[in-house]
């Protein structure tokens, strides 16, 4: 299979406001991961919290998704989606990924993707684009935001 | 491309801590006339003498049989490129053990030892026949009261050469492919000049073909002397007279050891050098001993010029004395060096032969023993001169006493050669032949070689003949295969045990390591504008090299393998030791694909926690336009290629300057993504 990847991906067109936060203190990545889960399943009837999250968490027990960068992508693909779901946490204070104890995770991005196959490239696309533009220097800016519209708008001038 | 870092980030984690190129010569590929130049100059050696010794076997009639046995070569050629179809490394050793079995291999490689402890004696001996005879050409010339011993000065630069070529083989200088094409031009050139000549001399003189009548020395009919009725059934004459020129063929074995170092295209490559090395023997050796016997008056090639016959045409040829001498000059330093080289080519085709018996675990420890210094196998090597020297020594320069000795073991090396290519018709039915020995027929899935059980027929027959004709060759070759061949079942017994461990362990090439500052040093090995990164880990998994290799344009892309060695004492998921490969194993897997394929590769490994990043960091370094890797079985196509693109993306600090693609390749799918400008 192969696609091309057509044009630019804009992280804001999957991020509303309401599934950005900013996450004082360091709390372990298993909660955030719950927290974010919880947000994207939050009015979509189609979603179960549980089995989105079971989903997400066993993707987590594979290949990494945490980049030196500072950025942490959980991510899953599902059968009930026919459409890409996402939310974001920025953890000021970072926090320790426990699967790679050097590593430090100070955004964290998760999104839902369908499982279709006719999905994947814009699936990929996606991660592309996040682990591109969530370099250690954006996302120290990101830190100082205040709310999520801060984060949102820092987002959109990439 | 200036897209991504390059550089050891040592903040990082997941990025490359350390650096290693990876350096053999098992990587060299060389064009198909330098693979014909490397035969050329061994094969090509046998028309030095194999005239004179087939003059004095059989009489007058030699040139019609050396010219037989050089169409014949082509025949054995054809035989050969089928057998390399199917090895590429290979060998009489290797194809008779799979085609006929343990046994018959070791007696082919004892057989072939054989031949090896014969070819460089009756070069040497036969370079110092043709500089002696120079030589006193010259005394001659300018009114010396004297001329130097022939036989005796023979066997001092024999020794003397064979003494020079132990020293290199032991300090394990390569045999220069470059060398041997100049060498090769430079006979060639010599041929077209005493052609020339000899064609005008022959218009001067007026020409008479060679009669075809045998006259056969007692000597050459061996046990069959007293017997009179070969002489009613001329087909039986003939195979005898074909049996003593037979050592004219001495180095196609050469060809199967060069086929590894064959460039891509290599089965065409192939083709067109047995075409070159069948063009030059027939021209070279076949026109040449033609031509002696033509010009040369055939009192002078028994006595005179036997065991130098090409300066005996150079001297025989219409013109003024000095020119003559000057052509002999010429005749000479190509012989010297032609020959010279086929002593090198005898002692580097016996180490290698007793290495590949020994790969198997059938020689002991203490033929295996590698040089402290040098690293070759030293203890090989002294053998094979030593027992060459012996033989020298025991010749006492006589080239036809050698040439009688000889044909035993090359005979019965080309007789299991293709009986095991015809065994493999069977046993290998299925597996991919690019060229197929004329005249089958399709039986079911079989192709029943006819053309070539015809062959094996022939050469079976000229082999047997020999057996009860040439004594000298039958005696010292029979004890000479049964003492190796003993000596290989001991050693196998004795070594039984190593013998298992290392079947268990498997073959690993010998690789040079060099840890490298940072990947730039990588980059300045590259040459060519294109570059594939191919990823490696399973040297079982390599599906995705060979698709690479398959299908490569090798004239302008470099194909850069990489190997990413979990580092130690860091965990990630779990420990990353455990999933370390044992990379001499994958690199000579690797090795072995590129000299399928023959195609130079980049091996590069490098220590990193995260082989994705690693990828993605010598990726940018090199300016891939491709990366390549095959599917995990634990992880699966789609978190691969999730965590190649993440990684390259992270990398990325400017546009590139050209698409990049990320493949996973395996058994009939793929999985891609292109990172666009």
């Amino acid at each position: 299979m192969v696609s091309n990847q057509t044009g630019k991906f804009k992280i804001s067109s999957i991020l509303p406001s309401d599934r950005v936060f900013i996450l004082e203190g360091k709390p372990a990545k298993a909660e955030v991961i719950e927290r974010l889960t919880r947000a994207v399943c939050a009015g979509e009837a189609k979603l179960d919290y549980k089995d989105v999250l079971a989903q997400v968490l066993k993707r987590e027990e594979g290949i990494s998704t945490t980049l030196d960068t500072g950025l942490s992508i959980p991510h899953a693909r599902l059968e009930e989606l026919d459409a890409f779901k996402a939310a974001l946490a920025v953890l000021p204070q970072g926090i320790e990924d426990p699967s790679g104890p050097h590593l430090e995770i100070k955004a964290m991005f998760l999104f839902l993707s369908p499982a279709r196959q006719a999905f994947f490239q814009q699936h990929l696309q996606i991660l592309a684009a996040l682990a591109e533009v969530f370099k250690p220097e954006f996302i120290s800016a990101l830190s100082t935001c205040q709310n999520a519209q801060q984060v949102l708008d820092k987002i959109d001038a990439q | 491309m200036t897209s991504n870092s390059d550089h050891s980030d040592a903040k990082s984690p997941l990025r490359v801590k350390k650096v290693i190129v990876l350096t053999t010569a098992m990587l060299t590929f060389i064009p198909f006339w330098k693979a014909a130049a490397i035969v050329l100059c061994d094969f090509g050696s046998s028309a030095f003498y194999a005239g004179g010794i087939a003059m004095r076997a059989f009489g007058p009639a030699f040139p019609w049989f050396i010219l037989a046995v050089m169409l014949f070569a082509g025949v054995l050629l054809a035989v050969y490129v089928e057998s390399c179809s199917l090895f590429v490394r290979g060998g009489v050793y290797k194809v008779v053990r799979d085609g006929l079995g343990d046994n018959s291999a070791k007696f082919a490689a004892s057989a072939m030892a054989f031949d090896f402890l014969l070819t460089g004696p009756i070069s040497s001996v036969t370079a110092g026949h043709y500089l002696s005879g120079l030589i006193n050409s010259f005394l001659l010339q300018f009114g010396a009261g004297f001329t130097i011993p022939e036989k005796s000065f023979s066997v001092a630069f024999a020794l003397l050469v064979t003494a020079y070529f132990w020293r290199q083989n032991v300090k394990g200088i390569e045999e220069s492919s470059t060398k041997s094409a100049k060498i090769i031009a430079f006979s060639l050139a010599v041929c077209f000049l005493l052609a020339i000549w000899a064609f005008i001399t022959m218009s001067l003189r007026g020409v008479q073909l060679p009669p075809f009548t045998l006259q056969f020395s007692p000597e050459s009919l061996g046990w069959l002397k007293d017997l009179d009725w070969h002489k009613t059934i001329g087909v039986f004459g003939m195979m005898v007279a074909f049996g003593h020129s037979v050592l004219a063929l001495s180095g196609l074995e050469t060809l199967s050891q060069v086929y590894r170092e064959i460039e891509y295209p290599k089965p065409q490559n192939l083709k067109k050098a047995a075409i070159l090395i069948f063009i030059f023997a027939l021209l070279f050796t076949g026109g040449l001993t033609f031509l002696s016997a033509l010009i040369i008056p055939p009192e002078l090639i028994a006595g005179k010029y036997n065991e130098n016959l090409l300066s005996g045409l150079a001297m025989s040829l219409a013109g003024p004395n000095f020119l003559k001498l000057i052509m002999q000059t010429l005749v000479v330093i190509a012989g010297v060096v032609m020959l010279s080289g086929a002593v090198n080519t005898a002692l580097i085709g016996s180490n290698a032969l007793l290495n590949r018996v020994a790969e198997d675990g059938i020689l002991t420890d203490w033929f295996r023993k590698i040089h402290r210094k040098y690293g070759t196998t030293y203890h090989i090597i002294n053998i094979v001169a030593f027992c060459q020297a012996v033989v020298i020594l025991l010749s006492r320069g006589n080239v036809y006493l050698l040439g009688e000795a000889y044909a035993f073991g090359v005979m019965w090396c080309f007789v299991l050669e293709t009986g095991s290519i015809i065994m493999l018709r069977f046993k290998r039915a299925a597996e991919k032949r690019d060229f197929m020995f004329p005249l089958n027929i399709k039986y079911e899935n079989y192709y029943i070689p006819v053309g070539m059980i015809l062959v094996f027929l022939f050469l079976l027959g000229i082999a047997l003949v020999n057996l009860m004709t040439k004594q000298i060759s039958t005696v010292s070759g029979l004890c000479f295969t049964a003492f190796l061949f003993t000596v290989f079942k001991i050693s196998e017994r004795l070594n039984a045990r190593k013998a298992n461990a290392m079947f268990e362990e498997g073959y690993r090439e010998r690789m040079n390591t060099a840890a490298a500052s940072d990947l730039q040093a990588v980059v300045k090995e590259l040459e060519k504008p294109n570059r594939i990164l191919v990823a490696v880990k399973d040297p079982d998994n390599l599906y995705h090299l060979e698709d690479v290799l398959s299908t490569v344009n090798a004239d302008d892309t470099e194909v850069i393998v990489l190997y990413a060695k979990p580092v130690e004492n860091i965990l990630l998921r779990q420990d990353m030791r455990s999933n370390a490969a044992d990379e001499k194993e994958l690199f000579t897997h690797v090795i072995f694909l590129a000299e399928k394929y023959g195609l130079p590769v980049v091996p590069v490994m490098v220590q990193s926690n995260d082989a994705f990043y690693a990828m993605a960091q010598v990726a940018a370094a090199v300016d891939a336009k491709e990366i390549v890797m095959g599917v995990s079985g634990r992880h699966g196509s789609n978190a691969q290629m999730e965590r190649v693109v993440m990684a390259f993306s992270a990398l990325k600090e400017a546009e590139l300057k050209h698409p990049v693609t990320a493949r996973i390749v395996w058994e009939g799918r793929e999985v891609s993504y292109r990172f666009n400008k």
